[in-house]
């Protein structure tokens, strides 16, 4: 395989990895609730993960126990923003500090400790295809689960009645609440909601990428879901799009290496960074039209 | 304030609430007293459980970071890199921009120096090498931060969005400079960079233990008071974040303004880097903000962007994530639990604070 395909087909496990705390961001956003918190849920879900795995043997309790690390931490940084008005970027890189104490504690007799990585299934069928086939259907379930996520997610907000009230809930809270719902509640459930899907994001890092746990070890994931988010224009498929791009960014770094080519693995680890501020530039020269009303200028609030 | 009436012309009404709300309301204060001391015990009782002894916790960590001499002039040291981070966030919030890149301008700010610090090594004299590497650090900072200014005035770029990304990339830059062209020789393994000559390095004044580093922090703070609330530059960033639509109708030259105030956000933190760099680390090394710049972010909130108020902040949070060195040494907990304390803290603050802060004032 050339480098090329190398790096296209490495991205996948990375990318995926990328593609839970993205659509947790974009539900979370299309709510009306901008989320920094989603690193720290990834945080808490990666070392959820690892804990339970190492703990129980049990890596799909692994996986369980993630979703709802990461879900915890949705559940404060929802009370903060929600309930009590806080301001949502301060509140959300306080949910990643929390959780960067937290797991850096809890985490210590962890360090090292090498956990089994989710096995590869090979879809039947589709496996097989030429080219693809091997790359993108012989994957960890996870993957799959990503992948399937999706759709059903874009599905959900734009087909659905619950749905609907979820992007009303974040273009104008008024209505929503004069229609007999209860917007607060709507944007409680899905700030949860999103950080829980951020908690699999950890999970797919710590046990479907890495195999072990480090301090910090989501490097600012969850912040480049934000990007990817605004990329996608609060669009699931664009998510999957952004995030692959991030990944083979990603990708370009241990391919390169692996094969020995002479370059500094410090400058190809900013390339995934400088590749999503570009991409976030060259979107937002078009205009943010797509972003939910009413948290249209939210990423600039002072105060 | 009396400027900013002018402008920003309010109400008679709310002037009338406002009186009206002067009354101290002592529910209020009893509830918010009661929510910080509640975070003070959540965080005991976290530290507990992970095997620290609930009775000598507290004491540890006073201890450990203001009630020795020597322990107090390091809360004070480390208060410079977090108070000018903290300071370059509340520059641009006057402007209603969101400077989340204090840890990348910090970063960029040592790396600046450093590499000033190297040029010049012992050829010029002591005092000209400290101005060289400071301002090459402001310089730099300034510049990367105004990058994140640029963007959004040109692009629309979220500024929180990509000054936080280019925290990544900056600490990338420096690990790169680490590992190869400023490698040290004399590392033993240690990945580092070159020492600066000792020349260059700040001295403690009259044996104190605290640099002159402090000091300009402490004034920078009380200057900037003076800038925002007393200068047309100030004013007009004041008008800028306030109503946006106002200003530009009036004339200001709004662009021009936002990316300015990200400049000089970004060269309070260049400096703050520079001096932590020259002042207490003496050459590169991973890890070398150590989240700093976050901290600083998160002071500027608790501060509510008063350059004076977000600088004590800063000496406050500055005294907390030293208290963990304390607790990693006698208590065995990872140094790093204090962020919990700082976390609880800060969100505290955000879910509680807010009502009654304005109640007061």
């Amino acid at each position: 395989m050339s480098i090329t395909g190398e790096i296209l087909a490495n991205a996948i496990p990375g990318s995926i990895a990328l593609v839970f705390p993205a659509l947790g961001e974009l539900v979370s956003e299309r709510a009306g609730v901008i989320n920094l918190g989603t690193e720290g849920a990834m945080l808490a879900g990666a070392l959820g993960g690892i804990a339970t795995a190492v703990g129980t043997g049990n890596v799909w309790l692994g996986v369980v126990v993630s979703v709802l690390c990461g879900a915890a931490g949705g559940a404060v940084h929802a009370t903060a923003v929600v309930l009590r008005g806080a301001n949502q970027l301060a509140s959300g890189l306080v949910v990643w500090f929390l959780a960067l104490g937290i797991t850096s504690v809890l985490g210590a007799s962890y360090n090292g400790q090498v956990v089994p990585l989710l096995a590869a299934v090979a879809v039947p069928g589709l496996s097989s295809l030429p080219v693809i086939g091997p790359v993108v259907f012989d994957q960890n379930p996870l993957v799959y689960l990503g992948y399937v996520l999706v759709p059903a997610i874009w599905w959900f907000i734009h087909y659905t009645r619950t749905g609907l009230v979820l992007r009303a809930s974040g273009e104008r809270p008024a209505v929503v609440f004069a229609g007999g719902h209860r917007p607060l509640r709507v944007r409680f459930v899905a700030v949860c909601a999103g950080s829980a899907i951020a908690g699999l994001g950890g999970a797919q890092l710590a046990l479907g990428v890495v195999g072990n746990w480090s301090n910090g070890m989501t490097n600012g994931y969850g912040f480049v879901a934000v990007a990817v988010v605004i990329f996608a224009r609060w669009n699931p498929f664009g998510v999957l799009l952004g995030s692959y791009l991030f990944g083979v960014a990603l990708a370009v770094s241990s391919v390169v290496q692996a094969h020995g080519i002479a370059s500094n693995q410090y400058l190809l680890d900013a390339l995934p960074y400088c590749v999503t501020v570009l991409v976030l530039v060259a979107v937002s020269t078009v205009g943010r039209n797509s972003a939910p009303e009413s948290q249209r200028d939210a990423l600039s609030e002072t105060s | 304030m009396t400027s900013e009436r002018l402008v920003l012309t309010r109400s008679r009404a709310w002037d009338v609430a406002r009186a009206a709300r002067r009354a101290i309301p002592w529910t209020r204060v009893g509830i918010v007293a009661g929510a910080y001391l509640l975070c003070v015990v959540a965080f005991a009782a976290f530290a507990a459980w992970r095997g620290a002894n609930p009775v000598t916790l507290l004491p540890t960590m006073l201890q450990s970071s203001l009630l020795q001499p020597s322990a107090l002039a390091q809360t004070l040291l480390r208060a410079v890199p977090i108070g000018f981070a903290a300071l370059a966030v509340a520059v641009p919030a006057r402007a209603g921009l969101v400077n989340v890149g204090g840890e990348g301008q910090l970063i960029i700010g040592a790396v600046a120096a450093t590499g000033a610090g190297l040029l010049v090594g012992s050829h010029v004299p002591g005092v000209l090498g400290v101005l060289l590497t400071v301002a090459a650090g402001a310089l730099a900072g300034g510049l990367w931060a105004a990058i994140g200014g640029v963007l959004k005035v040109a692009f629309g770029a979220a500024e929180s969005v990509t000054t936080l990304l280019m925290n990544f990339i900056a600490n990338d830059l420096m690990l790169f400079l680490i590992y190869q062209p400023w490698k040290d020789p004399n590392g033993s393994g240690q990945p580092q960079s070159r020492p600066l000559a000792g020349s260059i390095r700040l001295q403690p004044l009259l044996g104190t233990g605290v640099t002159l580093a402090v000091v300009l922090l402490v004034a920078v703070a009380i200057g900037l008071w003076f800038v925002i609330r007393r200068t047309g530059w100030g004013f007009a960033l004041r008008v800028v974040g306030g109503n946006p639509v106002a200003a530009m109708r009036n004339g200001l030259p709004t662009r021009r303004l936002a990316i300015s105030a990200m400049g000089v956000g970004g060269a309070l933190a260049g400096l703050g880097g520079a001096l932590n760099l020259i002042g207490v680390e003496g050459q590169l090394r991973p890890d070398l903000t150590a989240t700093f710049g976050y901290v600083g972010f998160l002071a500027c909130f608790l501060g509510r962007n008063d350059p004076v108020r977000v600088t004590l902040a800063a000496i406050l949070f500055s005294a907390i994530a030293l208290s963990g060195n304390g607790l990693q040494i006698s208590e065995g907990l990872d140094g790093s639990v204090v962020n919990v304390l700082l976390g609880a803290i800060v969100l505290t603050m955000l879910s509680v604070g807010r009502k009654t802060a304005e109640a007061l004032t």
